[in-house]
């Protein structure tokens, strides 16, 4: 069974050209126009991937990214116009796991596409089972409770709990979590490991503004309470 | 606009600099110019009011002396003229003696004339005084032509006034020597007294000047403040109007400043604009392209080799499109003021160390100082690897690429060392041809490729490379510059000098992101790393 990527662009030129770009990957990508079209389209077929750009006639990038994300953990890889502006910012908040600004270069986007995909394989061995207070891990199956009740994080949420959490304790600079995360060089956006943190307390902290958990350490980065 | 203006700066020469700020330093202020006018009307009134005072009081003083004496030695006379006839030389002595004191009488008691044939005789009650101590002009005046005379005369460092009586019915003449040495002595204590009075006037003047040009010249000072700080990019500056408006000197003054930084943000605005939807525009198409030329080389050996070696053109000229777009995009953002600073603790030899494995083809070798080894500092790391990609590139360029990377801690010298703080060195060496000196300042210009452009085949850059590692560096406070090799061979070392800035501690590590142009610049200027805000779009979203 093939990958298969939902791929979301207004622009036909563009959308032609990066979906035969992705389909000598070897990848099936699944077109759509509009945000209205794309979120039908991915109620209908199984998607691993999902690529959205932000500016979309009718309802926006980010609408689609927050209207997936309540349905699905599925990797998200938003596109932008530009690196600077609120967009990146905003796209991460609605959900997106990755951004990716235009011109897209087809050799990066497959690379970032397969570091996704890795990520939401299966987890490499670790501990079978990580107890911190009343937060409880299970990595080999994907699980997060609290207080027994099961928590839903994305794949790369995840993927940054069970890090941190292998290491209890360490502090993870924004540059290593980028790199073990998300597959990023050290010259990768804090921003991406800033607003996963953020949203991550949402989910595993009973108060996010004063977490007990994921802390961060002044001028250093991230660690895991243990 | 901006950016020209400073790069015209930027080339004077430091000989036109220095007269500039001797020209600044001979000008004086407005400021300064109050004070003295005020100090200046206050002195010359002071001083003519001096001298006046000092003027009439002598001419009093004097008249009133004059008078007295002159009616004391007229009465005088008048005494002795009775006793003349009978009299011996002897008596006439005791005589002179025994009249009312009003100076030192001396008694001419012959004419002065050449035919007399006999010598005068002359009585007098004070030895320091004789007939040689009196003005010529004044005895003959008195002597020969009988009138009676009244003269102030200096003798022998003294004041001296001298009544003069040509005795009725006789040849002999009465003078009366007196001493004014009183009068001097009051006139120069008076006159020393004024003096101090004027300077003491004009002290106060100058503080008076100093705080009425205080007062008059707030107004202005508020509206430099706001000039300076829209200097510094804070283009929402403006001045409240209704502050001045009863004021009919400065109201213009101020509703034509605000106008002028009105027009300007909205210059900057619409250019950040156009900016922003031009890099929109291009890069769309740049994708469609990019994507499409990689299906192409995906599929390279199906095509005939003619269609490869056009393939190749495409792709090599389509990397290069697409690197001048990004340059010209990012130095548009520049120029438009849209740029934004992410300050980050930095781990400086780690990070340099991984730029240059990220922006090197093969392994260049990293030297950097000890002391620098746990260094963090703060800086835009993204910036600092945009700028060693574009000294490498520039390297590979026109020099078969950069040969060595060095990190070294630059203490300025001591008289520097108030002035500047510390800052670090980054330098890409190259074993090319090195840059002639006259190329040095220009390669960093826009779309200047030095001497060496045009030598090269097809792998030549646009000339935006350095001029952008310029901007790169100067939003951080830092510069970039070239010079010779520190060892004497031949070559280039191109050096990125960042100030040495202590990481802020904050809360979050996302805290350290985001500052803006302004900020940057106070930065740059002050090394002063600026309170730093979270970036408003970062703020988590209910």
């Amino acid at each position: 069974m093939g990958t298969k990527i939902l791929y979301v662009e207004d622009d036909h030129r563009i959308r032609g050209s990066v979906k035969l770009a992705l389909e000598d990957e070897g990848w099936q990508v699944n077109e759509s126009e509009t945000g209205e079209d794309a979120i039908l389209s991915f109620g209908r077929s199984p998607t691993d991937v999902v690529l959205i750009d932000i500016m979309l006639p009718g309802i926006d990038g980010f609408e689609v990214c927050r209207t997936i994300r309540r349905h699905s953990d599925v990797p998200i890889i938003m596109v932008t116009a530009r690196a600077d502006t609120h967009d990146v910012v905003a796209g991460l908040e609605a959900g997106a796991d990755d951004y990716m600004t235009k011109p897209l270069q087809p050799k990066e986007l497959s690379a970032r596409i397969r570091a996704m995909l890795r990520r939401a394989g299966p987890a490499q061995p670790g501990n079978p089972h990580l107890q911190f207070g009343d937060l409880e891990i299970i990595p080999q199956e994907g699980v997060v409770s609290r207080d027994g009740i099961q928590i839903h994080l994305t794949k790369t949420e995840f993927r940054l709990l069970v890090e941190l959490a292998n290491t209890p304790g360490k502090v993870f600079s924004r540059e290593a979590l980028l790199e073990n995360v998300w597959g990023h060089g050290v010259f990768g956006d804090g921003r991406l490991v800033d607003v996963h943190v953020r949203r991550l307390r949402t989910k595993v902290e009973q108060d996010p503004a004063n977490p007990r958990h994921v802390m961060t350490v002044r001028g250093l980065g991230y660690k895991l309470q243990p | 606009m901006t950016s020209q203006q400073e790069s015209s700066i930027s080339t004077l020469s430091s000989e036109h600099r220095s007269v500039i700020r001797l020209q600044r330093a001979i000008q004086v202020g407005l400021r300064a110019r109050i004070v003295l006018a005020v100090a200046a009307v206050a002195m010359l009134l002071s001083v003519v009011l001096a001298v006046t005072t000092v003027a009439v009081t002598k001419n009093t003083l004097l008249t009133a002396r004059e008078q007295a004496l002159t009616t004391q030695a007229l009465a005088n006379a008048e005494t002795i003229s009775g006793a003349l006839g009978s009299a011996e030389t002897a008596d006439l002595q005791t005589l002179l003696g025994s009249l009312p004191q009003g100076g030192s009488p001396l008694l001419l008691n012959a004419p002065l004339t050449p035919d007399s044939g006999k010598r005068p005789t002359t009585v007098s009650v004070d030895a320091r005084y004789g007939i040689d101590s009196l003005p010529a002009e004044f005895l003959s005046s008195v002597v020969q032509d009988r009138n009676n005379a009244v003269m102030r005369f200096r003798y022998d460092q003294e004041s001296l006034l001298v009544v003069g009586v040509a005795l009725p019915n006789s040849a002999a003449s009465y003078f009366q020597i007196n001493q004014l040495g009183d009068i001097d002595t009051a006139i120069r204590s008076l006159s020393l007294r004024t003096a101090i009075a004027a300077l003491l006037t004009t002290l106060v003047a100058v503080g008076l000047g100093y705080w009425a040009s205080k007062y008059t010249l707030r107004p202005l000072n508020r509206i430099r403040d706001a000039a300076e700080s829209v200097a510094l990019g804070q283009l929402d500056t403006r001045i409240e109007y209704a502050d001045y408006a009863a004021d009919p000197d400065l109201a213009p003054l101020v509703a034509n400043f605000n106008d002028m930084v009105s027009a300007l943000q909205e210059r900057i605005n619409r250019d950040a604009r156009f900016a922003s939807d031009v890099s929109h525009e291009l890069r769309s198409p740049l994708t469609t392209l990019n994507a499409s030329i990689e299906v192409l080389q995906n599929a390279r050996e199906l095509l005939p080799e003619r269609s490869q070696q056009a393939l190749d053109l495409l792709s090599l000229d389509m990397g290069r499109f697409t690197q001048l777009v990004e340059d010209l995009l990012e130095i548009s953002r520049f120029d438009a003021g849209a740029v934004r600073l992410e300050l980050d603790a930095v781990a400086l030899v780690p990070t340099v160390e991984a730029a240059v494995r990220m922006v090197a083809n093969t392994s260049v070798p990293v030297e950097a100082d000890p002391a620098l080894t746990d260094v963090v500092i703060a800086c835009d790391k993204r910036r600092l690897m945009r700028i060693l990609a574009n000294f490498f590139d520039n390297a590979r360029k026109y020099a078969d690429g950069a040969t060595s990377v060095t990190v070294e801690l630059h203490q300025p010298d001591h008289l520097g060392i108030i002035l500047s703080p510390p800052t670090v060195r980054i330098s890409v060496e190259d074993s090319g041809p090195g840059v002639p000196e006259a190329e040095r300042e220009k390669i960093f210009d826009r779309f200047n490729r030095g001497d060496q452009g045009g030598s090269r085949g097809i792998d030549l850059g646009v000339g935006l490379g350095l001029a952008l590692a310029a901007e790169h560096a100067r939003l951080q406070g830092g510069s970039v510059w070239v010079e010779e090799r520190h060892d004497g061979a031949q070559g280039s070392r191109f050096v990125l000098e960042l100030p040495m800035i202590e990481p802020l501690e904050a809360d979050d590590p996302e805290d350290l992101a985001a500052v803006t142009p302004k900020e940057a610049e106070t930065f740059a200027l002050t090394g002063q790393m600026p309170a730093i805000r979270l970036d408003e779009a970062s703020e988590p979203t209910p």
